[in-house]
């Protein structure tokens, strides 16, 4: 009874071509695609969560497709200076129903094409009729088309928080986005949202999971609240800030705001302005940032560590080897004696790596060939680490120096090359994401 | 010498037994060209030979059985001999193994299984359903390894109110799902008859495929080498 019902709506809402291109466009650039860290069961509807996280395509710009990041619309009542769906921008507009969204999202699902739904939206009238919307498009999907695959919803700065705390309860996972990385720049470029607009609703929501979780280990809530967390995401480049700051602000949303991922979107100017940079931040800042970011998160590096406030990161070597030469009384580590801690702090050995070499040598003493063997990657390492008392790098700080420096160009040639294409204005949209 | 068995697991075992103190043992069930003094030897499955040899794998290691299956279902051309090697020490070692990574047959073993846990992971993601008349879904797909039924119940715990059939065109089985319980059956060829939406799904699926990329930020590289190209031959987006 139930499938025939469904059949039938199916069959009057199915969303144009044009209109799906439109409202795609204009989300693409989001940098997030993530589906991971719900385990949402199924209970007899359809879809259920993946813990690792799934991705079901690829498209020719390398990037994975894992959810349907798609807007509910593209028309807004802001004007952030770098937005290309701003208010004056000359754009093709489109708004979605909700029915046309749900149906999608089930059809694709099925036919195994998507992990689940990312749904964003402009604010189109006022934040909380667009929040309303996006609450009733996920609700629907939930209670009317049974989905329990993954959904991400992005939240709208000062839409009412009563609205955020009852989308909470049917998402997966939802974001925020900080866009600049200081209170100064956010005045200065997105005149009508403020910090507090924005840091507000993360900080209830982080307090509110935490509440919810209480609640369920009693036995008082049935249900889900954010299983997969919040993220959020800001703009490089755009404003003054030092990567020192940023990081600073990025350590602070990980501890405090229980954040899952801060994503980084590298500014190149589209927009002239008097406000804004001409000068496109680059890729591989971008890059080095992220790198940082994974040091914080899963090699158990802080921020004060690694660089001051006022400083950059690198460009010539990864943040972990800058550490490293920093610290050069610290090595060479032994490889089969070194505890987990110092083995993630070698340059080259990744969390994977660590893990293999501690496994491996419970059951015999590792020598330099053994590593090779295992296919742990020896180019930086081999520098910071003696093997049962064998040193097998370069004699002298300055040669390491010299050696990592040219590991690091050989390997970012690639790399490079990409970074510098970037900054055509054709590859300006890249750079932006916001309220897409 | 090469011992030749009959590709199933108590064909192996027996074999095993049969190559255990041979230095220069070579196992194998697919056709092979003999080189120049090397003694064929043609493996009579032995069920209780394999059985008794079964329990005693077990013995020293709990989890034998399915590394054995995984390393049986490999598409790799020696992935036999891997198996053989890596059983072999483990009869010497009297414990499991799989830990050992320094030790070159066990890595080629465990690197063995990697590559089909990974197999199993990206058909989660690239498998394509289409949906026909009768409303069940059904998949073509051909992968390099023998996974077939192994994806199952990854389908059956989200799809759970349709039925599907995963096809393997190469080894020419499939796992149908009938919304409740599932069998293997061999399939040669599927005559499908689409419903009356899916190509107009299938069209706007592309859609959203072209629209979602970013053209001036191209690196085909790197897509390949995340969505290998020999997948592509069942995915709509990339006709």
């Amino acid at each position: 009874m139930f499938d025939f019902l469904i059949f039938i709506c199916y069959n009057s809402v199915m969303i144009t071509q044009e209109k799906l291109t439109i409202l795609t466009e204009s989300a693409k650039y989001d940098v997030s695609c993530s589906s991971s860290g719900s385990n949402r069961k199924n209970t007899g509807g359809i879809g259920n969560g993946y813990v690792s996280g799934c991705c079901h395509s690829f498209t020719p710009d390398g990037r994975c497709i894992s959810l349907l990041k798609i807007l509910l619309s593209n028309d807004c009542i802001y004007n952030c200076k770098y937005c290309p769906n701003r208010l004056d921008a000359d754009v093709p507009r489109a708004t979605a129903t909700p029915d046309e969204i749900c149906e999608l999202v089930i059809d694709f699902y099925k036919r195994n094409y998507i992990e689940g739904l990312f749904l964003s939206s402009a604010v189109c009238k006022n934040p909380d009729y667009t929040m309303e919307r996006l609450l009733l498009t996920v609700k629907k999907l939930r209670t009317e088309y049974h989905f329990q695959g993954y959904i991400h919803l992005k939240g709208i700065p000062r839409a009412d928080s009563l609205l955020m705390q009852e989308a909470a309860k049917y998402a997966d996972r939802m974001s925020y986005n900080i866009e600049l990385p200081s209170e100064q720049s956010l005045k200065l470029l997105a005149p009508q949202k403020s910090k507090e607009s924005l840091l507000l609703p993360m900080k209830e929501l982080t307090q509110q999971k935490i509440r919810f979780t209480e609640e369920k280990r009693k036995g008082q809530y049935k249900g889900h609240f954010l299983p997969a967390g919040q993220t959020t995401q800001m703009i490089i480049g755009a404003s003054p800030e030092r990567d020192g700051q940023i990081l600073r602000l990025t350590q602070s949303l990980y501890r405090k705001m229980d954040m899952k991922r801060v994503y980084y979107s590298s500014y190149v100017p589209i927009v002239r302005d008097s406000l804004l940079p001409d000068i496109p931040a680059g890729q591989l800042r971008e890059h080095r940032l992220y790198q940082a970011d994974w040091l914080l998160r899963f090699y158990g590096f802080t921020v004060e560590e690694l660089l001051t406030e006022n400083e950059n990161l690198s460009t010539e070597f990864d943040p972990k080897c800058a550490w490293a030469l920093k610290n050069m009384h610290l090595f060479p580590v032994e490889i089969n004696r070194a505890p987990l801690e110092l083995l993630l702090r070698v340059p080259g050995i990744g969390a994977k790596n660590a893990h293999k070499i501690l496994t491996a040598r419970r059951y015999a003493v590792l020598s330099f060939e053994d590593l090779a063997k295992m296919r742990v990657a020896l180019k930086r390492a081999k520098h910071f680490i003696t093997c049962n008392g064998k040193f097998f790098g370069a004699k002298n700080e300055n040669a390491v120096r010299g050696l990592l420096a040219a590991a690091e160009t050989q390997d970012s040639a690639q790399q490079m090359d990409l970074f510098h294409l970037l900054s055509t204005p054709q590859n300006a949209l890249i750079s932006l994401h916001g309220q897409l | 010498m090469i011992y030749f068995f009959d590709g199933t697991k108590s064909g192996f075992l027996t074999a095993f037994l049969h190559a255990f103190d041979d230095p220069d043992a070579l196992l194998t069930s697919k056709k092979a060209q003999l080189t120049l003094g090397q003694t064929p030897v043609f493996i009579q499955t032995d069920e209780s030979k394999a059985a008794r040899a079964l329990q005693r794998l077990r013995s020293f290691d709990c989890e034998f059985e399915h590394d054995l299956d995984f390393l049986l279902r490999s598409g790799m051309e020696n992935n036999e001999q891997i198996a053989f090697r890596y059983v072999r020490f483990l009869a010497k070692i009297k414990r499991p193994i799989r830990n050992q990574l320094a030790e070159s047959d066990v890595f080629a073993a465990v690197e063995c299984m990697k590559k089909i846990g990974l197999e199993i992971h990206h058909f989660h993601g690239f498998i394509r359903f289409m949906e026909t008349q009768s409303g069940v879904l059904y998949a073509p797909f051909s992968p390099d390894n023998d996974i077939c039924d192994l994806l199952v119940p990854h389908f059956r715990a989200r799809l759970p109110q349709y039925p599907f059939v995963l096809h393997d065109v190469k080894r020419k089985t499939a796992a149908v799902y009938d919304g409740k319980n599932y069998f293997i059956a061999p399939l040669d060829k599927a005559d499908v008859l689409l419903s009356a939406d899916e190509t107009e799904w299938q069209a706007l699926w592309k859609k959203y495929y072209n629209a979602v990329n970013i053209p001036s930020r191209e690196r085909l590289k790197q897509m390949r080498g995340f969505m290998p190209v020999r997948y592509w031959k069942f995915m709509p987006e990339k006709q």
